[in-house]
């Protein structure tokens, strides 16, 4: 079961569907503008979730080629935006889980624009104009990321599908194949814990 | 309503997601109570501080990307994996079609009886079992008219026996071992490796998978077949039979199987395999699986 209010409205579209459906019967070019319909949602889920180009590059390639290879076993049965950010989340939580046991990550990764450096993604004013505000930026987005590392992978998740991606908790449930109830009571858990982090800064 | 129970209520009503007679005792609360608004000015603040961690993907990434995905797509676009599904099950009908042989046979058989029958009485036929009974499937050798106007006809009779039974049954497994490798029938190989790959974990239905996966000739079954080694992959042996598919396999979709089992966990064993595919292997998914394993275990990419 699905509404307008649970998968975000727009997102349940006859067009997607004729899409979908195309792309089931072979259609390459189907396939092609369903990815650019949703991929850079995935790709800005994947990034902001592993901090990492190069790890979001992985999940975007594993979760659309899942989606090539399995688009004919897709019933209809969700939204295709539901189908897809199942298997994009399933990507991601295990990408958190496997970091959960080895935590060596290196700061600066390479792109094809060159090194790009995680720790500065964050939206900075110029230097020039406020140097040190530039600095507690810099160690507010720090902090920030330690917190968000001290969530649960499933908490990390809902927290990010809710606080930057928008979706409705509902929506959330049924993508992680568990109820509102669940994914409300993760939400609350992982905002306690932004709370009891962040708290002096805020 | 108790200041505890409104701070329950504060994130989600920051985001909306209270029923609305929540949000109005919450909204009642807070407007008497300025412990519990502190709280949710603190709420927003905070949302608004991770409001600016967010991370945007550059388009350069989503450029690299793409491209990387329309290769991939490419690659097993010859034969995507589903088409193969698609093939192996038209392949289940073609093998019908054996059926209708014998169906076809079996017409002539008539033809030939009508045409005994039409033979002045007393000459009679000298076989009982010229109309096969049910089950009976005959496959006609010769059929020749003589100057007398009777047919003499050469014909096989195979006979259809159904068994039922549990898979674990030695019975049962030992057909399907056998069906796994009917010569003429790829549907029938796709079947049944599918129903023993649930059965991997005996040595004998794990040699069948690996025989099928580097020696079928339809991709289908040897899909199967890596479904069904997938438990094992950490077997020696199985790993060499991936290894072997993964460097030999003509198929894109088996490869990408391959290479997604084999790099599942870490083996430095494979670094010589994984370099050398680096350098020759076309569908550039596997390429990048294979750097990524490489960069995992800290091997340069390339062969020096």
């Amino acid at each position: 079961m699905q509404d307008a209010a649970g998968t975000a409205g727009a997102r349940v579209s006859p067009e997607v569907d004729s899409l979908v459906r195309a792309a089931q019967r072979g259609d390459q070019d189907a396939f092609e503008q369903l990815v650019r319909a949703y991929d850079q949602s995935v790709l800005r889920l994947a990034m902001n979730l592993l901090r990492s180009p190069e790890d979001a590059r992985d999940v975007y390639q594993e979760a659309f080629l899942r989606v090539y290879r399995n688009l004919h076993s897709f019933r209809f049965d969700c939204s295709f935006h539901t189908w897809l950010y199942r298997i994009v989340t399933n990507i991601c939580l295990d990408q958190l889980r496997k970091r959960k046991v080895r935590k060596e990550e290196p700061a600066v990764v390479e792109t094809s624009e060159g090194a790009l450096d995680r720790t500065e993604g964050f939206e900075e004013e110029s230097a020039a104009a406020n140097p040190e505000r530039v600095t507690w930026n810099r160690q507010l987005g720090q902090r920030i990321d330690d917190a968000l590392e001290e969530l649960t992978p499933r908490e990390r998740m809902v927290f990010e599908l809710r606080h930057y991606q928008g979706l409705r908790l509902r929506n959330i449930g049924e993508i992680l194949g568990t109820s509102e109830e669940a994914a409300k009571n993760c939400f609350f858990r992982a905002t306690q814990k932004m709370r009891t982090l962040l708290g002096d800064l805020v | 309503m108790t200041c505890d129970a409104v701070r329950k209520l504060i994130p989600l009503y920051y985001y909306g997601e209270l029923t609305p007679e929540e949000e109005d005792q919450a909204e009642a609360h807070v407007h008497e109570c300025a412990a519990c608004a502190r709280q949710m000015e603190a709420a927003r603040t905070l949302a608004g501080a991770l409001d600016r961690r967010r991370m945007e993907a550059p388009a350069s990434l989503l450029a690299d990307c793409r491209a990387d995905l329309a290769a991939a797509v490419r690659g097993a676009a010859v034969e995507p994996a589903w088409r193969l599904w698609l093939a192996a099950a038209g392949a289940t009908l073609a093998g019908f079609t054996r059926w209708s042989q014998p169906l076809g046979a079996a017409a002539l058989i008539a033809i030939g009886f009508f045409a005994a029958r039409l033979v002045p009485a007393g000459l009679g036929v000298s076989s009982a079992s010229l109309a096969p009974s049910e089950g009976v499937f005959v496959n006609v050798r010769s059929a020749q008219p003589d100057s007398s106007g009777r047919v003499r006809i050469a014909y096989d009779e195979t006979t259809r026996r159904e068994v039922f039974g549990p898979i674990d049954k030695p019975e049962i497994q030992k057909l399907l071992l056998v069906a796994a490798q009917e010569e003429d029938d790829p549907g029938v190989r796709v079947e049944s490796v599918g129903l023993l790959k649930e059965r991997a974990g005996s040595d004998e239905v794990r040699d069948a998978l690996m025989n099928a996966l580097l020696h079928d000739s339809n991709p289908g079954v040897r899909l199967k077949a890596l479904e069904g080694l997938k438990p094992l992959a950490a077997k020696p042996p199985v790993r060499l039979a991936l290894s072997q598919a993964l460097q030999f396999d003509d198929n894109d979709a088996v490869r990408m199987q391959a290479v997604d089992l084999l790099t599942a966990r870490r083996d430095e064993a494979m670094v010589g395999v994984l370099q050398n595919l680096v350098q020759k292997e076309d569908n550039s998914y596997v390429r990048l699986k294979c750097e990524k394993a490489l960069k995992e275990m800290n091997a340069s990419i390339g062969t020096f």
